[in-house]
């Protein structure tokens, strides 16, 4: 085969996903949806109830959405990984990852940043939150970690929406080329006239390295400063200086995770295996298990800190944590994310797809629970003994949980349908 | 030319007609309704935005606290103790801070009602009701009947009213119902003083208090008095106080030293200590010789075998008794209240005798008035009488007899076979849901009438508003029955009789004064009294018999939050947890650990109590740390028509039920028990003695300036040896702010709204210390950093305040608060018709996603700081109080200015004693907590 017919056939498969949807696909975009609809539902019946149809009670003030929250966040993390992190270090098998890893960025921060929305007492003076010009002279309290929040989410959000659409440009202008009517047109728009001129090349080179740069700062800053939340509090169990390495650890572990768990399934269906191959699932599953090490090494450092300490309120959380009302969840954590994950020393199940694919589950398992955890736990049982509570989620919470995977599947789902699964350009480049 | 509209001919014009149609609108169309509805106005007139006070008697119990009525625009929205009001002196206690919801209660009933033949209530008018009642009268005189009137205590004029009422109408006037009628206490004084009455303790004139079951904080005859005299006793050096129960109660759990009994062994307890005082005290030689003579000898290892209580404790109670100048021995409440109770209250009064205590620690002159309240039997006498048919028309005037009297007594089912039954109450309670006919009762706050609680002492009761639903005083009510019948030439109201009465007994001057004042205080000359020695010599043989109850024991313990279960209805007093086991709604069954843990019982675990007799209750388990073994308890009202007994010889109530069983149901109860747990765990929020001179240093680096205080730093300082946990504070709280009752099904999840709570922490030998916990008002708050809109913001004058319109409920500053004191509004909260009323206009009642929170009564402090400056100064030292502090019974909260070195709560905050919590957290509290424990005030010093 020429490299003319190789290339063709690149495209071909790549776009091959672009075609009318079936009947699975519509299946599974119409359950995502309703997941969905439910979400805003509930949402709109917390609304106008009150807070009070969530299991949140004192002491335990956040719970399952702050721990969607950064379960999402966390998820995101892996995209920028993969697509800037590694491409600076000029790590191939990153060109079979990219895309969907950076899709998968942009949704997980979109279902992301409902949560802080969701979570509020009154969402509908969201607006407050934002240091905008009012006459009454209002600020925002610089000082407080929500407001570090505001910004870290939606700054990572700009460059990754940036990064995305950056990185698909080249792409559209291919899609353009294979596609007729108003399709062409909205293409050729999103390609902003790419005609693949050495010099556009070079702009965009240029473009594609300074983005990778800028963004990655942000895969260790963001997390640190979602991070912080609880560190900057004085809560035990949360007041901890290795939250924010510890954080940006479990990210991209359940980035990495969550990346395993999409794109198995889209290899197998679109027929991407020889773009997809065992080895880049192989380099990606080493990344799994560096950095279930790191999580689990910080697993170790907390409780060796409590101990160490002599603080009874750290001492007394980290038994409790273990021992107390969510020991069940504790153990989830401890066996998904740092049990589980040590087969990976084992060459073989690295290079096992199928296997890769039931670990990665249980990752995206381990790491919500991780969260939830590290919330709930340090919340219940804090300093003053008379006001120690245990927390339960209601059905409320419940649903807009599963809602907000119905959001993500419902964008990552037409994403599949709109937008070039791989990078084609990029993978035509290493041919 | 053309003529045009100038600017300011517009404006005047639009000016003009905006004027007008506002001034017209002004006459609403539904009719009158008064905003502002004064029934007396005051002299100096109405100021909107300006609190008013007026003085008034609290009816919640028979205390008879004198209150002051804080009204704004003629609503009164909450109710002070009255200072220098000879019985509370300024306290009130939980249930009468919560009596106002009473009056804007919304089950009230609002016009008489009649019961038909087939046994459905009609609201009828007051002539309808009156013309029923005298007619049944005379038709049951005419039938051979008796006509019985049968109330509450009643002291006052209104008991001189119900007399003569009826002796004109030829109503027989049967003995008064109260479950705590203290009758073995009255027959023992009536036995050997000869004065069948309660007399008054003088416990601040006392070096040691002994309490024999006696509840003094919580029921006992006057809890808020007693309170008071407690606190300032303490403040003199030496004095000790021993509380001997059987069980485990509030009281028990603030004395200096808590001994615990065998059931029913008080006697024996007490005839040890009579045999020491003879053989050792210092008036040994003045010993009445029947008395010597009858006194049993026992060994201490005998009394302590019969008692329980370990020699070593014995001896040294006999030796603190013997010692003390001035001791004082009360026996009361459970420990009376049994087979023995009479000996017990009779060995009580020998060593009042022998020690010198009559008459000035136990002063008959200004006796309770408890003299024409029944006994239990009397109530079998009368279910008798109604059994046999030969009662007419039964009046039963605020009593609930058909709940409090046991089953087997069968007063319910003969209730009704009198011709006809009266009742006169405010709530639909039990007995109101069985009378043919309901008369509704005005509130105190909506009526004239006075109360005198103790000889000689008389309390005013005035309306402060018109009556909120068709409703009349008793007064009233009897006043025109009588001249319905006898139509001769009685006052023509209630007021006047009253007015009448009053000058009679003040005269115009001394009746002015009592109007303006709300208390009138009349000389008694001194009364002595002496001891009937022979009559005391055979009651002491009766001691040493020993009786013993069947084990094991159920104790009826009288309730801090609904006293007999009076105050059941008032939905504030289950809002607020029984500070002992912090259970907020519902009945519940106090077991021991050791019980607990024999039996396999859990927390929360549903089990069934049954008695021999067939009688049984299901009840969840609460392990209540310090209770005996063997022993358990429930409040009285912890169900309708418990199985008590009679005690033969005073006709009083055994408050204990023999040989109980419990079963397991296999069910968990949904109980909220609001405390997470009954130990602080070694935290040391109330610091062991031991480490309290152990300061924690904090150094606070801060990228941040330091908050400045130019004028005023707003502090507390709270005396944990005073605080006794009775909550009253708590209540006082939720009335001042607003805070809204959200209900069992939040209190189950954890989503209590008190602003101020009472954490009992126990200690490993069953001790208990009560830690209030508000907002500390920190100096270096953790909650307002973290708030992303300066919602939670510190302001100049040292208060954490929360901008409700600002907070957005991200909760964040609740999870970073280390004392968990702010609270979220998790829903809408409603207040139903009328309770809509009592909100405090000062401040806002705070919408659903808000966190709100203690703000040390920022609107006083407002009000305080705008009178100051109407005097071109600042605010005093004294000026202004929180809410808390200022219903506090015993005087353990003190607020003030920290930067005010003349101030109480500098001098206390400077004190040796003073700590706050968790200081090692660098979190710089306001409040500053007085340690000290309470067996030791020798050691306190003030500054």
């Amino acid at each position: 085969m020429d490299k003319h017919d190789k290339l063709a056939r690149v495209e071909q498969d790549v776009l091959a996903a672009m075609k009318r949807p079936g009947i699975g696909y519509l299946a599974a975009l119409g359950c995502s949806a309703t997941l969905f609809l439910t979400l805003l539902g509930l949402w709109g019946y917390q609304i106008t109830t009150g807070m009070g149809v969530s299991g949140l009670m004192n002491p335990v003030g956040w719970g399952v959405y702050i721990t969607n929250f950064v379960f999402w966040v966390g998820i995101a993390h892996s995209g920028t990984l993969i697509s800037a992190v590694l491409f600076l270090f000029r790590a191939r098998f990153r060109t079979s990852f990219n895309r969907p890893a950076e899709a998968m960025t942009v949704f997980a921060l979109l279902v992301a940043g409902l949560f802080p929305l969701i979570h509020l007492g009154r969402t509908w003076k969201f607006y407050y939150l934002f240091p905008y010009p009012t006459q009454r002279m209002l600020w925002v309290n610089f000082r407080s970690p929500l407001i570090w929040d505001v910004f870290a989410v939606s700054t990572y959000l700009t460059v990754s929406v940036v990064f995305f659409y950056v990185g698909l440009i080249p792409d559209f202008a291919i899609v353009r080329r294979h596609k007729e009517g108003l399709a062409k047109r909205i293409y050729g728009f999103l390609s902003l006239g790419w005609t693949g001129t050495r010099r556009q090349w070079k702009n965009y080179n240029q473009l594609y390295l300074f983005l990778a740069a800028f963004a990655t700062p942000l895969v260790a800053s963001v997390h640190s400063v979602v991070s912080w939340d609880f560190a900057m509090s004085i809560i035990p169990g949360w007041h901890t200086t290795i939250f924010a390495p510890y954080f940006v650890a479990g990210a991209i572990f359940s980035g990495t995770a969550m990346v395993i768990t999409l794109v198995v399934p889209m290899r197998k269906i679109l027929a991407l295996d020889r773009y997809i191959t065992d080895d880049h699932f192989e380099s990606i599953a080493k990344i799994l298990l560096f950095t279930s090490l790191i999580v689990s090494y910080s697993y170790i450092v907390e409780f060796g800190l409590a101990a160490y300490s002599g603080n009874p309120f750290e001492m007394e959380q980290f038994r409790y944590r273990a021992l107390g009302d969510y020991t069940v969840m504790f153990w989830i954590m401890i066996s998904c994310n740092s049990l589980i994950p040590l087969t990976l020393f084992v060459r073989s199940l690295r290079r096992n797809v199928k296997y890769l694919f039931v670990l990665s589950l249980f990752v995206n398992v381990g790491m919500w629970v991780e969260r939830f955890v590290i919330i709930v736990s340090s919340l219940a049982r804090d300093f003053d003994p008379y006001a120690w509570g245990t927390y339960s989620p209601s059905f409320v919470e419940v649903g807009i949980t599963l809602g907000s995977f119905g959001l993500f599947f419902t964008a990552y789902l037409i994403f599949l349908k709109t937008l070039p699964v791989l990078s084609i350009t990029e993978i035509m480049e290493h041919l | 030319m053309k003529r045009r509209l100038k600017r300011r001919d517009f404006l005047r014009i639009m000016g003009g007609v905006s004027g007008s149609t506002l001034v017209s609108s002004c006459g609403s169309g539904n009719g009158p309704k008064k905003f502002i509805s004064y029934i007396l106005p005051p002299e100096e007139g109405i100021l909107p935005g300006e609190a008013t006070f007026s003085p008034s008697t609290c009816a919640e119990c028979p205390a008879g606290c004198g209150v002051s009525v804080k009204i704004r625009e003629g609503w009164p929205i909450k109710l002070e103790g009255s200072p220098g009001h000879p019985v509370n002196d300024g306290g009130l206690c939980i249930r009468g801070q919560s009596s106002i919801t009473r009056l804007y209660h919304p089950k009230r009933i609002g016009s008489p009602m009649l019961r038909n033949g087939s046994g459905k209530v009609r609201r009828i008018s007051w002539e309808k009701a009156f013309s029923t009642v005298s007619e049944t009268l005379d038709a049951s005189r005419a039938s051979g009947r008796t006509n019985l009137f049968l109330s509450g205590r009643t002291t006052g004029s209104l008991s001189g009213l119900i007399g003569m009422f009826c002796g004109k109408v030829g109503v027989k006037r049967l003995p008064e119902f109260e479950v705590y009628s203290h009758s073995e206490g009255k027959e023992a004084n009536g036995l050997l003083f000869g004065e069948r009455d309660v007399p008054r303790y003088r416990i601040e004139n006392a070096d040691f208090l002994l309490t024999v079951g006696a509840d003094i904080l919580e029921t006992h005859v006057s809890p808020v008095s007693y309170t008071r005299q407690l606190s300032r006793a303490k403040s003199k050096e030496g004095f000790r106080w021993y509380h001997v129960e059987p069980h485990l109660s509030l009281t028990g759990a603030n004395a200096d030293r808590r001994i615990v009994v065998r059931p029913w062994q008080e006697a024996v307890f007490l005839s040890f200590l009579l045999r020491h005082l003879m053989e050792k005290g210092p008036r040994r030689g003045e010993f009445p010789r029947e008395i010597s003579e009858a006194l049993p000898r026992m060994s201490v290892e005998r009394v302590s075998e019969a008692t329980g209580i370990p020699a070593g404790t014995l001896q040294e109670v006999a030796d603190r008794i013997a010692h003390a100048r001035r001791p004082l021995v009360i026996a009361g409440g459970v420990s009376t209240a049994h087979p023995g109770g009479l000996e017990v209250a009779g060995a009580a009064c020998v060593i009042q005798w022998v020690t010198g205590a009559v008459p000035d620690l136990v002063d008959f002159r200004r006796r309770e008035n408890y003299e024409s309240v029944g006994t239990f039997r009397d109530m079998e006498d009368l279910t008798a009488r109604l059994g046999g048919g030969e009662v007419g028309v039964l009046f039963l005037s605020r009593t609930n007899p058909v709940f409090s009297l046991p089953e087997e007594v069968g007063f319910r089912e003969n209730l009704k076979k009198a011709k006809l039954s009266v009742g006169i109450g405010d709530l639909p309670d039990e007995t109101m849901q069985e009378v043919d006919l309901f008369l509704p009762l005005s509130h105190s706050l909506e009526s004239w009438g006075d109360v005198e609680p103790r000889r000689g002492i008389v309390s005013l009761q005035k309306p402060v508003l018109k009556t909120l639903h068709d409703t009349l005083s008793e007064g009233d009510m009897l006043l025109r029955l009588l001249h319905g019948s006898a139509g001769e030439g009685t006052a023509s109201g209630y007021r006047d009789f009253l007015f009448d009465a009053w000058r009679k007994r003040f005269g115009e001057s001394g009746r002015s004064a009592f109007l303006e004042q709300g208390y009138f205080e009349e000389p008694l000359p001194a009364k002595r009294v002496s001891l009937d020695g022979k009559k005391a010599a055979s009651l002491l043989k009766g001691a040493q018999a020993g009786m013993k109850p069947g084990e094991p024991v159920l104790v009826l313990a009288p309730s801090l939050r609904t006293f007999d279960g009076r105050s059941r209805g008032l939905p504030l007093l289950s809002e607020i947890p029984d500070p002992l086991t912090t259970i907020s709604y519902g009945r519940w069954l106090s077991v021991s650990p050791e019980t607990a843990a024999g039996a396999g019982l859990k927390e929360r675990q549903e089990v069934t109590v049954s008695s021999s007799s067939g009688w049984s209750q299901v009840l969840p388990v609460k392990v209540q740390p310090g209770l005996p073994a063997g022993v358990f308890v429930a409040c009285r009202d912890f169900g309708e028509s418990p199985p008590l007994r009679t005690e033969k010889r005073t006709g009083g109530t055994i408050e204990y039920i023999e040989k109980v069983t419990i079963g397991k149901t296999g069910k968990m109860a949904a109980i909220p028990i609001l405390s997470g747990s009954p130990s602080q765990q070694g935290r040391g929020l109330i610091p062991d003695p031991v480490h309290r001179d152990e300061k924690q240093h904090h150094g606070r680096e801060s990228l941040y300036p330091e908050h400045v205080h130019k004028e005023y730093r707003w502090a507390m300082a709270i005396d944990l040896a005073l605080c006794n946990g009775c909550s009253a504070c708590v209540a006082a709280c939720y009335i001042e702010n607003n805070i809204p009752v959200v209900g069992k099904k939040d209190h189950l999840k954890g989503r209590e709204m008190s602003w101020l709570r009472i954490e009992p922490f126990y200690g490993e030998a069953g001790n208990v210390d009560f830690l209030p916990m508000l907002c500390q008002q920190c100096h270096s708050a953790p909650c307002e950093t973290v708030c992303p809109v300066y919602a939670a913001y510190h302001n100049p004058e040292g208060l954490n305040v929360q901008v409700y319109n600002r907070c957005v409920g991200t909760r964040y500053c609740s999870n970073n608060c280390p004392y968990k004191v702010r609270r979220f509004n998790w829903f809408w909260h409603r207040w139903e018709k009328p309770l809509n009323r009592m909100l405090n206009p000062e401040l806002q009642a705070r919408g659903a996603g808000v966190m709100e929170k203690c703000t040390f009564c920022i609107q006083r402090i407002r009000a305080a700081k705008d009178k100051a400056k109407d005097g071109s100064r600042t605010v005093r030292s004294g000026e202004v109080t929180t809410a808390c502090a200022e219903s506090c019974p015993t005087g353990a909260i003190t607020f003030g200015n920290l930067l005010d070195p003349e101030s109480r709560v500098y001098r206390l905050a400077h004190s040796g004693r003073a700590y706050r919590v968790f200081e090692g957290l660098g979190t710089d509290p306001s409040v500053y907590y007085l340690s000290g424990e309470k067996g030791d005030p020798g050691k306190k010093s003030h500054g």
